[in-house]
């Protein structure tokens, strides 16, 4: 079978990543994979408000807005896994009665923007510099009518998949992913096939985040000795 | 919670002094636009406009619904434009808005759906069963001053670029074609209006275009002046703030004629590149 873009079952759409774009947030950065496109901005440490105050560490925050329309259940949804996902990531107990605030803007939806804005949100969190346990990457994959398992779908495929499977591993060699979110029919067979393949991805979606920062703080490194 | 933090006193100091000789913090002239970057794509309808920092993404999207029972033959058009807090701290801090988001949002609605830029009555597909509905999803990514100019700019830009799937009626049945079938078709689009900001400083109500942030802090007022490629004035705001000579809001205006000239010219070249 080919799919729709002519991409091999395993491959991953091309990615691109962005550092510190906004002026105003203390790290953002742009995340895309291929069309998809999240752009995620940090601020923190910073004030929190007295009644999210926590006296032994930080309160995480993420909001998360859909490129058309006003948030929906859905990216409530997606909100509360993210911030679930990253509180357990991001040292909080550092900075106890302050607030991490991650903003997510969807700028393009074309699949797989939950994996897309873990990655961003990742980045940002990086590139403010905000203490991490370790960094996170994610990957999606999406199981065809035909049973067959594609990696990174776009929303082509998405659609007519029969689930799809959304899993975020840690850079280290921990047990298990920090993030699953599996949608529709399948078996346990198909679920360890997509557990594999996301890791994989994951992987080398964390290589290129690597690259990315690498190349970022060389260039800082350069302009600053010039 | 995060707060906006206002300007030192030393920064508005120096910022007055230096307008005084006519000098901005920024290096620009007084009636000088940033650099105005509008970049288009790749689906249609998705516009990022950076006008200095600020950074302004227009999102126009479109489906099928029902038309409103007293406007039987009109498309229906929303207009979202809330402030996210990744644009400043202190915007959206939950619970309800600051008036200066509130105007801002309220400003953009004025300018762009009740100027009447759409053609509504094209968007019907079957009187009083069926008409498109047209959004327009503004979203404000970084506050660097004049939010409003940029948005402006952002969904014309954006409603210029959009495509909507064509549709043939063949008696009562009407067919939506994909856009892998027949290439979709623009909006009828009957003017577009700009925004065009002025701040003024100092107990003379000295004026500058294009405010940026620090600017827009220590302004004593702002007058914006919305037009079209016409030349006609489509919507003029001036909330509060010092008065104004007759004579000043003119020469505003005179100004802000060459300045929309500029951009309309800036977002034809973007759209044409596309």
């Amino acid at each position: 079978m080919t799919r729709p873009d002519r991409r091999e079952a395993t491959q991953i759409r091309a990615l691109h990543c962005a550092l510190g774009q906004l002026s105003r947030v203390d790290g953002s950065a742009q995340f895309s994979l291929g069309d998809t496109s999240v752009l995620c901005g940090v601020y923190g440490p910073v004030d929190v408000k007295i009644y999210d105050e926590k006296i032994d560490r930080a309160h995480i925050e993420v909001k998360f807005r859909p490129d058309i329309g006003v948030p929906t259940t859905k990216d409530k949804w997606t909100e509360s896994a993210v911030r679930q996902t990253f509180e357990q990531l991001i040292l909080a107990q550092l900075h106890p009665r302050t607030l991490v605030q991650i903003n997510i803007q969807v700028r393009q939806a074309d699949g797989a923007v939950d994996a897309a804005a873990i990655n961003a949100a990742t980045m940002a969190l990086v590139d403010a510099a905000i203490p991490l346990h370790s960094m996170v990457a994610a990957a999606t994959c999406a199981v065809l009518e035909s049973g067959e398992i594609v990696v990174d779908p776009n929303q082509e495929e998405a659609d007519q998949a029969r689930s799809i499977h959304t899993l975020a591993f840690e850079n280290k060699t921990t047990e298990g992913p920090a993030y699953v979110d599996s949608r529709g029919d399948f078996t346990m067979d198909e679920y360890n096939r997509c557990y594999d393949l996301c890791a994989t991805s994951a992987e080398r979606v964390l290589a290129f985040m690597r690259s990315a920062i690498e190349s970022k703080i060389s260039k800082e490194a350069k302009l600053s000795t010039t | 919670m995060v707060v906006e933090i206002e300007p030192s006193k030393i920064e508005t100091a120096f910022l007055l002094e230096s307008l005084e000789k006519g000098i901005r913090v920024d290096g620009r002239g007084i009636y000088d636009y940033r650099t105005l970057q509008i970049s288009c794509g790749p689906t249609h309808g998705l516009v990022e406009v950076q006008l200095g920092q600020t950074r302004i993404l227009a999102r126009v999207s479109c489906e099928v619904t029902r038309p409103f029972l007293d406007r039987p033959t009109e498309g229906i058009v929303q207009f979202n434009a809330e402030l996210s807090s990744m644009a400043a701290p202190g915007f959206d801090s939950g619970g309800k808005s600051s008036p200066q988001e509130v105007a801002i949002a309220r400003m953009l609605e004025r300018v762009i759906r009740q100027s009447r830029a759409i053609d509504t009555e094209a968007l019907c597909i079957i009187a009083g069963e069926k008409v498109w509905g047209v959004r327009i999803d503004i979203h404000f990514l970084d506050h660097g001053g004049n939010l409003v100019d940029a948005a402006s700019i952002a969904a014309i830009a954006a409603l210029k670029h959009f495509r909507r799937p064509d549709v043939t009626i063949d008696g009562e049945v009407a067919v939506i074609h994909d856009v892998k079938e027949r290439n979709p078709v623009p909006l009828s689009i009957h003017h577009t209006p700009i925004c065009v900001t002025f701040g003024f400083f100092g107990p003379g109500g000295l004026a500058v275009v294009d405010t940026n942030l620090l600017e827009e802090q220590t302004q004593v007022s702002s007058f914006t002046i919305t037009l079209n490629s016409h030349r006609e004035i489509c919507a003029l705001n001036k909330a509060g703030g010092i008065p104004l000579e007759p004579k000043q809001i003119q020469r505003c205006i005179q100004i802000a004629l060459a300045k929309v000239d500029e951009i309309n010219e800036k977002i034809q070249d973007a759209l044409n590149a596309n």
